[in-house]
């Protein structure tokens, strides 16, 4: 049964559409992301299932239960904020038992619910702290316990992990999912970062000027966009203009050279203006004798990425990003050098111009 | 610094000073001069033992405390919400809170007797005018000291934070705002209690008894007696302002909250 749903959902300010027509229905315990570029409304998409915006148009259900109208503390839903927004007047343990006092459960229950969320977090020893004594880090995860206390329906994250650095935001997050799994709470979080969607996510919902572009599964976010904006914004992707040549074998042509794709040709028709879209990581220079999608091709330049080295080669008169996971003991071609490199058929994306 | 610039600005400092406090010490070393032949209290013994002082004093501190509720109750929630709900209307609302600094204190009186002393407001005798008009000219220190205490906090993210664990308007202003501004609010209180205690214009014309007015009345019978009051009274201020100061800085750390 649907947890939590956002029917027709729309918002504007001074008549200017900042979110347009979003429908989403979550299962209870999923762990949905809201990814997209800054300005495409998933901000204020969360913030009115947290109640701080009414829609203009559209309804919010949880658990059948129409919260459109709402206001933010009659929902019982949870939110975690980027700026972590701890109380700076009371301590560790008075911050997770805000919630609780309001609700007037009484001070041994409290007492107790306090101790499981600073066990829950790892920060049983920081429970006299106030905010100012603890790192990011720790500032979030009593944020993250605080909004646990109250036991709410959804938990909301709102971009959470976005002022710490890199290493604590990866630990963070692995953190964030477990938790998450463990209370089976349902989860909507929002990231620009599409490293941190794909890694936490059940569900990615992809939002560009206000709309739903694709929601999918991390797999299919990544390897199967639908739409020219999913494929350019998650991961990196070569794209080049083509011309549908044979919709049935699924041959579109770039530039005189011929590309075969697995799907996305068929309901197109001979001619059509198209865009062919192939992520680094499907490319692989050509070892053996294959009969389709081998290219010949320039060696254009190289870049060492640790753990991945990028190769850039020309193809007819367009470069391509090729990766490759790096191994010291294989010679490297050289930029000048000719070469040979193929990808296969699923590999070609075919999307709209 | 160059070895003169570090002269210089010894020089003005000292010139500055010497500036302040000469008359200061000067009224002092004259109001110790009571009693012919040697210096000691007799004018501030005189000043305390006077029935006017005994009602005059009190009834200002009254006065200034009543002032200090009013300017919380009305100010805190009204900068709070400008930073909140109306940022657009703070430069406006920065703007009435100067007008206290433009308006001479008899203008604002003479407008204050006009308006409320005829039905249907027909208020000017009573303590509460009083009250309002002290409100309104310790506004700019009382409405200013609390929006820069806003300013160190996310307002939006806390109120926010607090609502979504269901708290409520009241809640979140005494138990989340308030407690994070205290160090302001008490800065703008001590401010305005030295504006109280040495106000005269208001208590004069409004005929109420006050401090200011008492010193005033002293100035016309008395010799060494107003140079006491006069003592006194910057000893009050002083006094508030060195408040300020030791509760300010010590808790600064615990209020700012940042990392």
């Amino acid at each position: 049964m649907t947890h939590l749903s956002l029917s027709k959902i729309s918002k504007e300010y001074s008549g200017t559409k900042v979110v347009q027509d979003f429908n989403l229905e979550v299962e209870k315990g999923e762990f949905i992301s809201f990814l997209g570029p800054s300005g495409c409304g998933k901000t204020t998409t969360l913030r009115m299932v947290a109640g701080f915006e009414i829609p203009t148009d559209g309804k919010i259900t949880i658990d059948g239960a129409d919260i459109t109208n709402n206001a933010p503390n009659q929902r019982n839903v949870g939110m975690i904020f980027q700026a972590y927004a701890l109380f700076p007047n009371m301590t560790v343990a008075q911050n997770i038992g805000f919630g609780l006092r309001i609700h007037k459960e009484s001070e041994a229950a409290i007492k107790e619910r306090v101790t499981e969320m600073l066990s829950l977090i790892h920060l049983e020893n920081k429970a006299a702290s106030y905010p100012y004594q603890l790192s990011g880090g720790q500032q979030q995860r009593v944020a993250l316990a605080r909004a646990l206390a109250n036991r709410p329906q959804v938990l909301l994250l709102d971009e959470p992990l976005s002022a710490l650095d890199a290493k604590i935001r990866v630990s963070l997050r692995s953190e964030i999912r477990a938790i998450q799994k463990k209370l089976g709470i349902t989860a909507i979080f929002v990231t620009h970062d599409q490293e941190e969607a794909l890694s936490i996510s059940d569900r990615i919902v992809v939002m560009y000027e206000g709309k739903i572009e694709q929601v999918g599964t991390p797999f299919e976010i990544y390897n199967f966009p639908q739409t020219q904006f999913v494929a350019n914004f998650v991961g990196t992707l070569n794209t080049a203009n083509a011309e549908v040549v044979d919709p049935a074998k699924g041959l579109v042509s770039m530039d005189g050279v011929q590309f075969e794709a697995a799907q996305g040709t068929a309901a197109r028709n001979k001619g059509d203006k198209v865009k062919i879209a192939i992520r680094p990581e499907r490319f692989s220079f050509a070892s053996e004798q294959k009969k389709a999608n081998v290219f010949d091709c320039t060696i254009e330049n190289i870049t060492f990425l640790g753990s991945v080295v990028r190769i850039q080669v020309m193809i007819g008169k367009t470069k391509f990003n090729m990766d490759t996971f790096n191994n010291p003991f294989l010679e490297l071609p050289k930029i000048g050098d000719k070469d040979q490199v193929t990808c296969s058929r699923e590999a070609v994306l075919v999307l709209d111009e | 610094m160059k070895r003169g610039g570090v002269i210089w600005s010894w020089f003005w400092m000292i010139l500055g000073i010497l500036y302040f406090f000469l008359p200061l010490l000067a009224t002092f070393i004259f109001s110790m001069k009571a009693e012919l032949g040697h210096l000691g209290f007799k004018a501030y013994l005189n000043v305390f033992s006077d029935p006017k002082f005994q009602t005059s004093f009190p009834a200002s501190v009254i006065w200034a405390i009543l002032t200090i509720i009013v300017g919380i109750l009305l100010f805190v929630p009204t900068a709070y919400l400008v930073r909140l709900r109306l940022p657009q209307a703070r430069s406006a609302i920065e703007l009435i809170t100067l007008v206290p600094f433009v308006v001479p204190a008899i203008v604002y009186v003479f407008g204050l007797v006009g308006t409320y002393s005829h039905p249907p407001l027909l208020i000017v005798d009573s303590p509460a005018l009083l009250v309002a008009g002290y409100t309104v000219l310790s506004m700019p220190y009382m409405y200013r000291a609390i929006d820069t205490g806003l300013r160190a906090i996310d307002v939006r993210t806390l109120t926010e934070a607090a609502q979504s664990l269901g708290a409520g308007w009241g809640t979140i202003l005494f138990r989340v705002i308030l407690p994070n501004i205290r160090i302001s609010i008490l800065s703008g209180a001590f401010l305005s209690f030295a504006i109280v205690m040495g106000e005269y214009t208001l208590a004069q014309y409004l005929a109420k008894p006050a401090f200011a007015p008492y010193i005033a009345l002293l100035i016309q019978n008395k010799a060494y007696e107003p140079a006491a009051a006069t003592i006194i009274s910057f000893a009050l201020i002083w006094a508030c302002m060195g408040i300020i100061q030791v509760v300010g800085g010590g808790e600064q750390g615990q209020v700012a909250g940042g990392h």
